[in-house]
């Protein structure tokens, strides 16, 4: 269970450096490598038999609000040198509405959306995701921001947004609970699409009233 | 698979390698910024390594109609567009220097064997052969594609990449056996050959056919009895594809090209060609043999001054028969939609007089009116929608 602590404000954290974060314990996910029997195409499952994939990239995270932003430190090992085809990217998911499966990507009835980060773009990329390569390039606006720091072959990733929900927006509501998933690709092993490392299920994720 | 197929014939007999095709599809197709490496049409000396250069290691396509893992050219496998220092050595005031690409420290280019080919004095030799997308039947990069990007026309087989769903995972360069797919890295969108969709539709042939001095590519369906490409690869069987053995059934096919006698060691004439015809067999396969034997024979008999439709045919006397239903031209075509945006405030000079306006000309010309260092300019996706207009 991700616990999200209420503070008084949250702007300071949006940097992942900051000293704030080492008050709050993070919490490991257990990820697994996106199995080759859900790779859409058949390309991509024999071009990726036999190759590593997906390793487990000991994620950690923590998060905090302060009843109008939330805000997410998501910690993991697997930093690329530069120059590779594909980046380094982190995404996290949250359910919009109808208990939609995280591994099959939600559905049309029970969308999913995605905050995207990854190591070559700035900002963080909304996208809706409504089943296996369903997601839109442009998912719901909204207030959001991404930074992020490399140290020690680790990646150290905060993202804030704005709490509420509003059409497509997933419901983030101090007090309230919701779950949340992850995915994280390593560029520098050619990682992108299904190719991934991501959390299973749902974790429960709350946030003090 | 489509209802129809649109396809072309590429006559290797005749190519000159002048590269006006691949001038023609990087004029109309690939100035966006990002694109500038990219030639959706390119030439190449056979015997040599293609482009991307040794594109038949790459991998990709099918054995046995299963999907065979690829790589991704790089744009140094592609050849990147070098920079040139005109400005300096035209007017830079220096008489020591001399036009470099890339200040001197440039890879291969695209073309970089050109007329190298192979064999050794007095057989040397060597023939041109421009490739396209093949617009495959069994096409290796949709069935790739995770995000159903990629699409094959209902109505004639053409190939497309949606730019909008792509997200730039690229699987689809790995895939195609022939790599024939480009990655812009600014949109961050994978980009490859249109077969001149807007001008099809209009029943325009495409820049690259029509543009061609040589008279050899030809267009048409592939199922149309009455065009040009159903005469020369069904009936005639002269028209083969580049490595069927790639297993995505491509849609363009070569008349693989005769060659001069090779020269036994005291120089005299032999009965075997000077191109090994066993190269030619593992580029177009088995039906080479087939082939090379009536085209000469039917050679033979136009020689005699008997008649030959493939004679007739590959010759192409009436050059707009080459383009099946595509003959229309483009200026005509034009004339029936509203003025594009790269022609809204021309004013041709020759106005309906003008023997030579069509929408390439025009286009250019109108671009053309103060000089620039660089004959192709790069536009902005958003230029490019207007058309090339900020
Ligand atoms: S040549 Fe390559 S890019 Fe073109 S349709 Fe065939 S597989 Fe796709
Ligand atoms: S195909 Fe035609 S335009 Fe292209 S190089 Fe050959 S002769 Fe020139």
């Amino acid at each position: 269970m991700l616990v999200t602590r209420r503070i008084k404000d949250v702007a300071a954290f949006a940097e992942p450096g900051d000293a704030g974060w080492a008050r709050f314990e993070p919490v490991r996910i257990d990820m697994i490598a996106a199995p080759l029997v859900m790779q859409p195409t058949e390309y991509i499952r024999n071009s990726w038999q036999g190759r590593e994939y997906g390793a487990d990239p000991g994620l950690e995270v923590a998060a905090v609000h302060d009843g109008l932003r939330w805000a997410v430190r998501v910690s993991w090992t697997g930093v690329s040198p530069g120059g590779t085809d594909f980046p380094d990217a982190l995404a996290l998911a949250l359910p919009v509405r109808g208990n939609p499966v995280l591994m099959l990507m939600g559905a049309e009835d029970a969308p999913i959306h995605f905050l995207r980060w990854q190591a070559n773009k700035p900002g963080v990329k909304s996208q809706l995701a409504t089943g296996i390569g369903q997601s839109t390039n442009s998912g719901p606006e909204l207030d959001c921001s991404a930074r992020a720091l490399a140290r020690d072959g680790r990646w150290h990733v905060v993202i804030t947004r704005v709490l509420g929900s509003r059409g497509d927006v997933a419901p983030l509501e101090a007090g309230g609970k919701t779950g949340i998933g992850f995915a994280v690709w390593r560029g520098g092993n050619d990682e992108r699409g299904g190719i991934k490392a991501f959390s299973i299920d749902w974790a429960e994720l709350v946030l003090d009233a | 698979m489509s209802k129809r197929q649109v396809a072309m014939v590429m006559d290797l007999n005749k190519c000159i390698g002048c590269q006006t095709c691949t001038v023609a599809c990087k004029t109309l197709w690939t100035r966006r910024e990002g694109m500038e490496h990219m030639l959706w049409n390119t030439v190449n000396t056979q015997p040599g390594a293609g482009t991307p250069h040794n594109f038949e290691k790459m991998g990709g396509g099918f054995k046995d109609g299963v999907a065979q893992p690829g790589i991704r050219p790089t744009v140094e496998d592609f050849g990147k567009a070098w920079e040139f220092n005109h400005k300096d050595v035209f007017f830079g005031g220096k008489s020591d220097i001399s036009l470099a690409a890339d200040g001197g420290r440039h890879g291969k280019g695209p073309n970089w064997d050109e007329d190298q080919g192979g064999g050794e004095f007095p057989n040397s030799h060597y023939f041109y052969m421009p490739r396209i997308c093949n617009h495959c039947t069994h096409p290796a990069c949709l069935e790739a594609c995770p995000r159903k990007a990629i699409t094959k026309r209902e109505e004639d087989g053409i190939v497309l990449i949606d730019e909008d769903r792509c997200k730039g995972y690229r699987f689809c360069q790995e895939a195609c056996p022939y790599k024939k797919i480009y990655y812009n890295e600014m949109e961050g969108v994978s980009q490859k050959c249109i077969f001149c969709f807007p001008r099809i539709d209009e029943g325009v042939t495409t820049a690259c056919s029509r543009q061609c001095p040589g008279r050899v590519r030809f267009v048409g369906y592939l199922d149309d009895p009455e065009g040009p490409i159903w005469k020369l690869v069904t009936k005639w069987k002269v028209a083969l594809p580049l490595h069927a053995e790639y297993g995505t059934e491509p849609n363009v096919f070569y008349v693989p090209p005769l060659s001069p006698p090779k020269l036994d060691e005291d120089g005299n004439a032999t009965d075997e060609p000077r191109i090994p015809t066993e190269y030619l067999v593992s580029l177009f396969g088995d039906g080479v043999h087939h082939a090379l034997e009536t085209v000469r024979r039917e050679q033979d008999k136009s020689r005699r001054g008997e008649p030959s439709e493939l004679m007739d045919l590959l010759i192409a006397r009436k050059w707009l028969d080459m383009f099946g239903p595509f003959q229309k031209h483009p200026r005509d075509a034009a004339r029936m939609r509203p003025i594009p945006a790269n022609r809204q405030g021309f004013k041709n000079p020759l106005g309906e007089k003008d023997p030579l306006s069509s929408d390439e000309v025009m286009a250019s010309m109108a671009e053309s009116s103060e000089p620039k260092a660089s004959t192709i300019r790069f536009f902005s996706k958003a230029e490019y929608k207007n058309g090339g207009r900020a």
